[in-house]
């Protein structure tokens, strides 16, 4: 456990160096707050300029919430399959892994740790630009923030575990452009209701929504911050069984993503795609 | 090299390096599915989020030609400005730098089947908007925004030219800056709503990118009044065509410039920077 600890803290660090050496720290700021807030902006106008006056107060902040929390799906679900591409094509390191005496999956979770720090600095800078500029009510006095923190925390080991499923499969498939990256948290955006009540989903959709542990989680959030239900098929649930559903649905995808990455581990041994290059 | 030679020699790197990304976007199943249901789901999305928000259906509209534009805006972010950083992250770059062609000729052939492998993603999200969720594409204006389409495209990539050669000597920085340029460009260029929303200056600032003018008339051509255009349609062409002729030319010289820049500052084979 401990060496396991150990690999994690290393791979973190390394996470950070290539992230962030390469500039100043304000200089890396000013990038890494650049998305979140440009996200923010086109949800603004795109509420004001498309809903014609249609959508309120409160249909804004819903939709301000859930996008902002997704962030940390984009930052961290991309960057750890994203680091297999990176290590694995253009820095050459991944095979090196494998000679080191440690394993790959906390290595890559290790990686995983750089993208929730930099994500977090986003999440944060949105929120409060959605508090002081946009002026919004973020929170409420009967707000707990300490479980709002706790919910944050447990959705994003939920992330990273999928993160490690999609870190498998990039194992074995040639390197994505962006477009798959930004395909695939789209599809996540669509399924999770992250900026629309899943009531809008068509209704064959809805069961693989309501799988997803993103769904749950940001329910949660958007009830600790504004202390009311917003998706229409969970407002019979209440914030613990929420809070159930969650860690319940983060136990068994771990389960799974550890299955699923050990088999594409294996996979790609046996095929031989550890060093494999194929950026055309 | 007689004139005859080098033309046939940078036309034959032109289709070497364009080959390349048609086979391999072929070849690899993979990408087929990425390239094409993934990012149609993340343009439903979008479309869902409107009918949400009860928007007119014409902004659908708007959503789904904007979501066929971000799959070239980018291609040419991530696989023309930025490409020559990851060739050089390979070691790949050296290999185009001692060969008798022109470094354009790459770069053009990068920008053909870069095209050809968007095409199909922008295929699949209008034919998905049209099919599934009803929006309106009139056919019989299809054929000048299609004239329109292509001259936006070519002033596009001679715009992910430019970049390519200052991205030529940067380092992790370019993945950075690709990143930079990528949501606040999907702002200003209007790709889920008319750029005129945005107000005059911002709106005037925005249209200095082809796409942002490209896409405006596009919807102006195919959905007229209701557009709420930009600039007058009339315009858009000629403008572009200018963008087209100038960016060549920027490029041509950017790239020569910072290719001799690299090679005195010794950072053309610069790795892991």
């Amino acid at each position: 456990m401990r060496r396991t600890w150990e690999v994690m803290r290393a791979a973190a660090w390394l996470g950070w160096q290539v992230e962030a050496n390469w500039a100043d720290p304000f200089l890396f700021a000013v990038y890494a707050i650049a998305k979140p807030l440009s996200t923010t902006l086109i949800l603004f106008f795109m509420v004001r300029v498309v809903s014609q006056g249609h959508a309120t107060a409160e249909a804004f902040l819903f939709l301000f919430i859930g996008n902002t929390f997704f962030l940390y799906v984009t930052e961290v679900l991309i960057g750890i399959s994203w680091a297999v591409f990176r290590d694995r094509e253009d820095y050459e390191t991944l095979k090196y892994i494998y000679v080191a005496p440690l394993h790959l999956l906390p290595y890559l979770l290790g990686r995983g740790f750089t993208k929730m720090a930099t994500a977090t600095l986003g999440v944060a800078v949105a929120l409060a630009f959605g508090g002081l500029v946009l002026r919004l009510p973020i929170g409420t006095p009967g707000t707990n923030w300490i479980e709002l923190a706790g919910a944050t925390l447990v959705g994003l080991v939920s992330v990273a575990w999928l993160g490690i499923i999609l870190a498998g499969a990039s194992l074995i498939v040639a390197r994505h452009s962006i477009n798959m990256n930004e395909g695939l948290s789209g599809l996540f955006y669509l399924l999770s209701g992250a900026v629309f009540s899943i009531d809008v989903l068509p209704r064959w959709v809805q069961p693989i929504s309501l799988a997803l542990p993103f769904t749950y989680w940001l329910e949660l959030i958007r009830r600790i911050l504004t202390g009311r239900p917003f998706a229409g098929p969970l407002r019979g649930v209440s914030d613990g069984g929420l809070w159930l559903i969650l860690l319940g649905s983060t136990v068994a995808l771990a389960g799974a993503a550890i299955l699923w990455f050990l088999h594409c581990e294996r996979v790609a041994r046996a095929r031989g795609l550890i060093d494999w290059k194929t950026n055309y | 090299m007689t004139l005859g030679e080098t033309i046939r020699i940078n036309l034959g790197a032109v289709w070497a390096r364009a080959r390349v990304r048609v086979v391999a976007s072929w070849r690899e199943k993979s990408w087929v599915v990425g390239e094409t249901i993934f990012p149609f789901l993340a343009m439903s999305a979008f479309v869902l989020v409107y009918r949400g928000l009860k928007a007119p259906p014409i902004y659908e509209a708007f959503v789904v030609l904007g979501g066929a534009m971000i799959a070239y805006w980018n291609n040419v972010l991530w696989s023309m400005a930025s490409q020559f950083f990851w060739e050089k992250e390979q070691g790949q770059l050296q290999l185009y730098l001692i060969t008798p062609v022109s470094r354009m000729s790459i770069l053009l052939g990068m920008a053909l089947g870069g095209i050809a492998m968007t095409t199909s993603r922008a295929v699949v999200i209008l034919a998905g908007g049209v099919l599934l969720f009803h929006v309106p594409l009139p056919l019989d204006r299809a054929l000048p925004a299609f004239g329109l389409f292509l001259l936006t495209l070519g002033a596009v990539y001679s715009l992910g030219m430019i970049l390519s050669s200052l991205f030529l000597l940067w380092g992790r920085e370019a993945w950075y800056t690709a990143t930079l340029f990528q949501r606040p460009i999907h702002l200003v260029s209007g790709f889920y709503f008319p750029v005129r929303a945005l107000g005059s200056v911002a709106a005037g600032f925005a249209a200095l990118l082809p796409i942002t003018l490209g896409l405006d008339g596009i919807r102006q051509i195919l959905y007229g009044e209701a557009a709420h255009g930009l600039l007058p349609l009339v315009w858009i062409p000629p403008i572009q065509v200018a963008l087209l002729g100038i960016f060549v030319f920027l490029a041509q010289r950017a790239l020569a410039t910072m290719e001799n820049l690299g090679k005195r500052e010794g950072r053309l084979t610069l790795r892991g920077g």
